[in-house]
């Protein structure tokens, strides 16, 4: 059946300008669901991802980025340089056929080349453009730079990361640039819908500081009703306990939460039900917060004693005798183990877990895609399973510019004598 | 009823989806995608168990600390806008109604650990029976098939199993989570792209509805930034870097730093590790401050892109410390963004609430609670679009609010059903 149905965003044409992290995260939704999106770039100013690691053979190149490549697939490269007296020029020729324009620069960037919407919409009524840079269109700090690193700071995660009496370390990842283009592709995809039933294109100004802060829970509300300040708690929670992350004899560290009466009574049976568990004071879950270093240490000493490693053969003592540590159980047993009495729990996993995951190679997260420069290299598809129009990482990301004799001749319609022309003049830098 | 009170929700025709409707079935892991979609221009109904409520009324952190049903902070945030009506679905009166709602709704919500949607006839077989046009959203801890498919998980098993946690944290404390729900957030937003992706395709193949399977675990994962290619191309398994950042999964320069009134984070050990460092050391030079970094050669050091030894990099972090922990952050943020560099302070909650960019970007809204007799400040738009703009759409629900405005106005139930209905325990 699903060969018959149309790919999503087939036929749709994407210009885009967005680069780094959130952009491009943004029209990767449209191009793995069938949009032809073209990445505009420039050799005189070469995406900055272009330039940042992981490279194939730990050789920069600028088609060799790990980075650039995973936030890139399915789309088509094209290079124009705005700079050069027809650069603007051309590349307006090519986004009078797009249906989208997404960007991520500075603002005022487009429109110093003309490429505003509202000068945009003269060669194409029904454009829908969005613009994502880190605060907005607007405001004081409008032209202020930065990544997600910095912008994760001022949208509240570093001081929701780490430790209490820890200096706020915020995550080790760029983290809006991970966050937020979801909430700029549903908004994009909703006006496209729109767009399709309406025929109207529209602007769209999205400050991802604004949109992050709509990741922080009830992190805004505790304050503005409750004149409460949350902070960071470490791997502990305001609301469960148990909660946080122990480490086993492997070095590894694993999850468990309590967040129910339920997954207090699967942990307490899982455990064998040591006596610390049924004191009075661990009854109800408001108690069992007060008490959370009490049970931190004893499940602290549980792992310890617990956890064996792979090679080391699993001890067993008699049930509820006292005794030495009794290593029974491998990180992955423990995990077996809680969830088997519906205890929420996991491992900690690392970049080299996840890549052996096998939920996740059940569900195909990640894709295998063929790269003329790269090789054989891993993408990240979306979250989500669609059971009629699935997700199709078509192929590997662009290389610089390569599809420039399509976009400027065939789309743009220039012919092959003014293409030579422009290249040698140095239009497609 | 004050007849000034508004209501709740609040219309909202030039949202781009107005005219949709939406059934939330959802718990901490979807209730934030309906309420997005709403605040776009659905009708969001959100299905309650009579009596009660549903289970997160109960979490917390509560209105004055005092909890109940309709005091939850967590309510107020993730629920805001929508409609509520009770139904239980145990019943099959309940479901017989659940029929007639799902035929008049476009997307369907719900996060059922697999197996256990079938018997509430939430699963993809009955929402298709009851209207082969709805797209049913199923948001799940690992999705719905699968080694992991039927393990428990909260938000801090998500962060640890789809990898995130791994990379927050240092050596000597080990992996942390984010305090504030980073899966449930991830998923939520993840969720909502599926939606909207699949509404799109209904639209463009004769209204064709299909069933869209959302994982937590895989969400989470798409927030590793480039680990896992490092991971493909080098082998090297990125951790978490404390005050410092990772670069291809080393530890690199450090980013975090104290000022007279809190933190602040600034890339590369303030721009003065790179190209830009001229811009930095002159300021630092200008406070007369620099101990020496203004000196030709280490100028020709810091912008070399070769790796300095150890201890300049000490003396170079030390250095910009001491500069930093005399002045306050929001201006030597604005400084050093003048000067070129994205430097960001680090906020709270409060920081943020007080934001002067915030404020200028008219940011905030206030959510009228007629029933407290109060207003409180709530995150504005998180988008802004010119045609068909975000609207909030008034405060949480309470239990069963809307059950005479939807059964009556959209099933057209009489009254005495109704009443029916609710001795029979069904609404």
């Amino acid at each position: 059946m699903s060969d018959a149905l149309k790919k999503v965003f087939e036929g749709l044409r994407v210009a885009d300008f967005a680069w780094v992290g959130v952009g491009p995260i943004v029209s990767k939704y449209l191009a793995d669901h069938g949009a032809e999106v073209v990445r505009i770039e420039s050799s005189t100013y070469p995406e900055a991802l272009r330039r940042v690691g992981p490279f194939v053979d730990d050789q920069p190149g600028i088609d060799r980025s790990g980075y650039y490549a995973n936030f890139n697939s399915s789309k088509l490269g094209a290079t124009v340089n705005l700079k050069h007296p027809r650069g603007p020029e051309l590349i307006k020729r090519f986004i009078a056929t797009c249906d989208v324009v997404t960007e991520s620069f500075t603002p005022g960037t487009m429109a110093k080349f003309g490429l505003d919407y509202e000068s945009l919409r003269q060669l194409r009524p029904d454009l829908l453009m969005i613009s994502m840079p880190l605060y907005g269109q607007t405001g004081p700090w409008a032209s202020y730079m930065g990544y997600g690193h910095v912008l994760q700071a001022a949208a509240g995660y570093n001081h929701m990361t780490g430790w209490p009496d820890q200096p706020p370390i915020g995550t080790g990842v760029a983290y809006t640039d991970f966050l937020v283009p979801h909430l700029a592709a549903t908004a994009l995809i909703a006006a496209l819908d729109y767009r399709r039933r309406t025929g109207k294109g529209q602007y769209i100004d999205f400050g991802q500081m604004e949109a992050a802060v709509h990741g922080l829970g009830t992190a805004i509300l505790d304050w503005t009703a409750n004149g409460h300040e949350q902070v960071r708690l470490g791997n502990h929670d305001m609301e469960a306990a148990p909660h946080n992350a122990y480490k086993c004899r492997d070095g590894r560290w694993i999850a468990i939460a309590c967040a129910t009466e339920k997954h207090w009574e699967g942990l307490k049976a899982a455990l064998g039900r040591p006596e610390w568990c049924d004191m009075d004071r661990m009854r109800r879950r408001w108690q069992r917060i007060n008490e959370l270093k009490e049970i931190d240490r004893h499940l602290g000493f549980w792992f310890e004693d617990f956890t064996r490693l792979e090679r080391e053969p699993a001890l067993q003592t008699e049930e509820g005798v006292e005794g030495p540590p009794v290593r029974k159980f491998t990180t992955e047993e423990i995990v077996e183990l809680m969830q088997s009495f519906g205890v929420p729990c996991g491992i900690v996993q690392s970049p080299e877990a996840m890549h052996a995951d096998p939920q996740l190679a059940h569900r195909g997260h990640y894709w295998k895609l063929q790269h003329p420069v790269m090789g054989l290299r891993t993408y990240d598809g979306p979250a989500f399973r669609l059971s009629k129009t699935p997700t199709e990482l078509r192929k590997a990301a662009p290389c610089l510019g390569e599809d420039n004799e399509y976009v400027f001749k065939e789309v743009a319609g220039l012919s092959e004598d003014e293409f030579i022309e422009l290249l040698a003049d140095g239009a497609f830098e | 009823m004050n007849p000034e009170s508004p209501t709740i929700p609040l219309e909202h025709p030039a949202g781009p989806l107005a005219g949709y409707r939406v059934l939330d079935f959802a718990d901490e892991k979807g209730q934030l995608c309906a309420r997005i979609l709403g605040e776009l221009g659905a009708d969001v109904i959100k299905v309650e168990p009579p009596r009660d409520g549903d289970p997160t009324r109960q979490n917390g952190p509560f209105f004055k600390g005092e909890s109940g049903p309709d005091t939850s902070l967590y309510w107020w945030t993730m629920n805001a806008g929508k409609r509520s009506v009770t139904l239980q679905l145990k019943l099959e009166a309940g479901r017989e109604i659940l029929r007639r709602l799902i035929a008049l709704s476009d997307i369907v919500i719900e996060t059922n650990t697999p197996g256990d949607a079938a018997p509430h006839c939430i699963d993809y077989a009955s929402v298709s029976a009851a209207n082969s046009s709805a797209i049913l959203v199923s948001i799940t801890n690992f999705g719905q098939t699968g080694p992991y498919a039927k393990w428990q998980a909260t938000d801090i098993v998500g962060q640890a199993m789809g990898g995130l946690m791994h990379l927050n944290g240092d050596d000597e404390h080990g992996p942390v989570r984010v305090t504030a729900p980073q899966a449930y957030a991830q998923v939520n937003f993840q969720a909502a792209v599926g939606a909207m992706v699949a509404l799109y395709a209904r639209g463009v193949n004769d209204g064709v509805g299909q069933h869209v399977d959302v994982s937590m675990q895989e969400a989470v994962a798409n927030a590793m930034d480039n680990t896992q290619q490092i991971w493909d191309i080098r082998r090297t398994n990125a951790s978490g870097p404390g005050m410092h950042r990772n670069a291809s999964g080393v530890k690199g320069a450090r980013y975090l730093f104290e000022t007279a009134d809190g933190w602040l984070v600034a890339l590369q050990t303030g721009g003065l590790i790179g190209t830009g460092a001229n811009a930095i050391i002159d300021w630092l030079a200008e406070a007369g401050e620099a101990r020496g970094l203004d000196s030709p050669e280490w100028r020709a050091r810091l912008t070399s892109l070769q790796p300095l030894p150890p201890e300049d990099v000490s003396h170079v972090e030390d250095t910009l410390a001491a500069f930093l922990r005399t002045r306050k952050k929001e201006a030597l943020v604005e400084e050093a963004q003048r000067r070129g560099a994205g430097w960001a302070p680090v906020f709270s909650p409060c920081e943020i609430v007080d934001s002067k960019h915030l404020a200028a970007r008219d940011y905030w809204i206030r959510v009228v609670h007629e029933d407290l007799g109060e207003s409180f400040i709530y995150p504005g738009a998180p988008f802004k679009l010119s045609e068909t703009p975000w609207k909030q759409r008034g405060r949480a629900p309470h239990v069963g609010e809307h059950n005479i405005q939807v059964y009556g106005s959209l099933l057209r139930l009489d009254e005495a059903e109704l009443r029916r209905l609710k001795l029979k325990m069904v609404v």
